[in-house]
């Protein structure tokens, strides 16, 4: 009689804590994101000049992007309606709101908008290139850079203590990375907000540098032997060194760095793959890669990130969590490659050996 | 006492001259970056309103080559995944001894490699090219002093040049209110504030270069007294603005006029006889001096 109103007991009390398990403790499965198909297009380069995008609506309007695949540049807009593209000459610096196509000793300097509508004349000498919706042309030398403003003048103008090697923009801090170590960060009128030299290397030069979209932090893959991770935050008025680490890797060349567009991650190159920096917890993840071509694209809404590897025709679009745990892989062949991103979609563009390139969309699917 | 005191300075300048001849034989070790290449843009000279931090070689083809031996601290290609263009297209940074970073750049793409690593005096770097902002086929070579965090002149460094013709002094004007006097031509003028500017060539620039060559010392005499001197040794930046020379180091507008000649001084002009005296020395230590007599009135 007792066994048995122990075993209730026993019966009573297991039922009770699967109820609250149950209620208070299960989350449901993850969803399995995916990726469906939705436009595959062919590009068709223009002779000459680049045509007017059709749908363009005006800086910020954001339905139309720009792409660069090798030789050939041009825009698309989200629904794949519209594509213009033509070739390079020499260069071209573009972004969703602007172009410059230019020569290789360039007698002017022209920003275009995408609907062909020429939004000014640069009165500087030297090549353009375009960062946070800001304008900026390398001086001859790779010693000094202006910053243009929108009636093609110089903003400021600035002579660095070396060659730049590294770079990036947001809206509020451009950060220049020199061969002798320092790190330049300068804001929209000229002011120079950063003059740093992370030191700490037999040999210095900071090799890759990042700004998040708040400008509020700045990262930098300096030096050699070691070569190290440096990431300043912006304290009151200044920026300071938050987190620090040394590295495996012995990059001498440009390295690949961004952060995601919600700041919450750094990603950058490394030996081994794609390296993810916390900047909340300040703790760090890899996802594993044989060969990066290209980082950087996040989608903060999704939690997730983007990044193109393989150096031959043969690549592949891996997606990854911010947390490291690699998503899938989205094989695809392309001499050169092209991959952006937007809340909903990812927009892949790939260009073969014999000058033919597609472009497609592919959306978010949670299954 | 005024005696012992002569000796201790003769002695102190000895000892200074020595050790300054230690410091350049043993910086001597650098060898020419190319063979048969022909001076284009001296170090110095203006290039494109901007004090040029490199020397330029010109040549159609070529072997680039080591300088001193070193190691390989950057390499950029035309070729790689980058956020910023290169106006000095392809290059490669080597580290020398002494502190010394060597940039090679101008370089065709695609002919160094990435792959370097422990760098010998004389092994090949890569091969001339035409890339970046560089005027036809060439090799921009510059070297910077990392403890001093200044470009140095290469000629200061590499073996002499087998040079023995002096400078050209081809002109030299007074400047006021924009409107130019030429010394020669001119034999008075009104009392006042001018601006004296020459032009300096020398005859080692290349075919084709229209005259942008920079001695490497002017000096600057009015009237028997030093007014001014200026050396294209070195170049620092300071408050992100380039500055020229070691001693009395001055910004590009303060060096060069809108027409390209060098300016030497401003000066007020008294009323009386003066004497305008100009020197200009070569890399090689060759000097031309040229003279001028004014009335002021």
């Amino acid at each position: 009689m007792e066994e048995t109103g122990k075993r209730r007991l026993v019966i009573a009390l297991a039922f009770v804590v699967g109820l609250v398990y149950f209620f208070v403790c299960a989350t449901p499965l993850p969803r399995e994101l995916g990726m469906e198909p939705v436009w595959s297009k062919k590009i068709d380069v223009a002779s000459g000049e680049l045509p007017a995008m059709p749908g363009y609506a005006g800086k910020g309007a954001g339905t139309v992007h720009s792409f660069r695949l090798g030789s050939v540049f041009g825009y698309f807009d989200e629904g794949g309606k519209d594509i213009v593209s033509a070739t390079v000459p020499f260069n071209v610096a573009v972004s969703d709101d602007a172009y410059i196509v230019y020569d290789r000793e360039p007698a002017s300097l022209t920003i275009k908008a995408p609907d062909g509508r020429v939004a000014a004349r640069i009165s500087e000498v030297g090549y353009p290139f375009f960062g946070g919706g800001r304008t900026f042309v390398m001086h001859p030398g790779q010693t000094s850079v202006a910053e243009i403003g929108k009636d093609g003048r110089a903003i400021w103008s600035r002579d660095f203590s070396s060659i730049v090697t590294a770079f990036d923009a947001r809206p509020d801090l451009a950060l220049f990375g020199l061969m002798d170590g320092r790190l330049v960060g300068i804001a929209p009128d000229g002011t120079v907000l950063i003059d740093f030299a992370p030191g700490g290397s037999r040999i210095e030069g900071i090799y890759g540098c990042a700004v998040s979209p708040d400008g509020l932090m700045a990262a930098a893959i300096c030096g050699l032997d070691k070569q190290r991770l440096v990431v300043l935050e912006k304290r009151s008025a200044a920026y300071r060194v938050a987190w620090h680490r040394w590295l495996e890797s012995d990059f001498r060349r440009p390295v690949s760095m961004s952060f995601t567009e919600d700041g919450a991650h750094l990603l950058y190159e490394s030996p081994s793959g794609l390296g993810i920096y916390g900047t909340g917890s300040r703790t760090e993840t890899s996802v594993s890669s044989k060969a990066l071509s290209g980082i950087g694209l996040s989608s903060p809404a999704r939690g997730i990130i983007l990044a193109v590897e393989g150096s031959g025709p043969q690549k592949n679009l891996l997606c990854a969590s911010a947390g490291g745990k690699r998503l899938f892989s989205l094989p695809f062949s392309g001499e050169a490659s092209f991959a952006s991103i937007s809340a909903d979609a990812v927009f892949l563009g790939a260009s073969s050996a014999d000058g033919s390139a597609r472009l497609l969309r592919l959306d978010f699917k949670e299954e | 006492m005024a005696d012992t005191r002569a000796s201790a300075r003769i002695a102190h300048r000895a000892v200074l001259a020595l050790g300054m001849a230690a410091v350049a034989a043993a910086l001597c070790a650098f060898e020419w970056p190319l063979e048969g290449g022909q001076p284009s843009l001296y170090f110095g000279s203006a290039d494109e309103g901007r004090f040029a931090t490199s020397m330029t070689f010109s040549s159609d083809d070529g072997l680039v080559k080591a300088s001193d031996d070193g190691e390989l601290a950057f390499v950029f290609d035309s070729g790689m995944t980058s956020k910023l263009p290169s106006t000095i297209g392809s290059y490669i940074v080597v580290e020398h001894p002494r502190g010394m970073a060597g940039v090679y750049s101008g370089m065709a793409p695609g002919s160094s490699s990435a792959y370097l690593r422990s760098i010998k005096k004389g092994s090949i770097l890569g091969r001339v090219g035409a890339s970046g902002m560089a005027k036809g086929p060439s090799l921009g070579f510059a070297l910077y002093d990392r403890a001093a965090g200044r470009w140095v002149n290469p000629l200061l460094l590499l073996p002499p040049l087998a040079d023995k013709t002096p400078p050209v002094i081809r002109n030299a004007v007074l400047v006021k209110d924009g409107k130019r006097l030429p010394l020669g031509e001119t034999k008075s003028l009104p009392q006042g504030q001018y601006s004296i500017a020459v032009d300096v060539t020398d005859p080692l620039e290349a075919p084709g270069n229209p005259g942008a060559s920079a001695p490497y010392y002017l000096r600057l005499l009015i009237d028997g007294t030093k007014v001014a001197e200026l050396s294209f040794d070195v170049v620092t930046a300071k408050d992100g603005k380039f500055l020229v020379g070691a001693d009395g180091p001055r910004g590009f507008e303060g060096c060069y006029a809108e027409d390209g000649r060098i300016v030497l001084a401003s000066r007020f002009f008294s009323r009386g006889r003066t004497v305008i005296q100009v020197l200009a020395r070569d890399y090689a230590g060759n000097e031309r001096q040229a003279s001028w007599a004014l009335l002021v009135e």
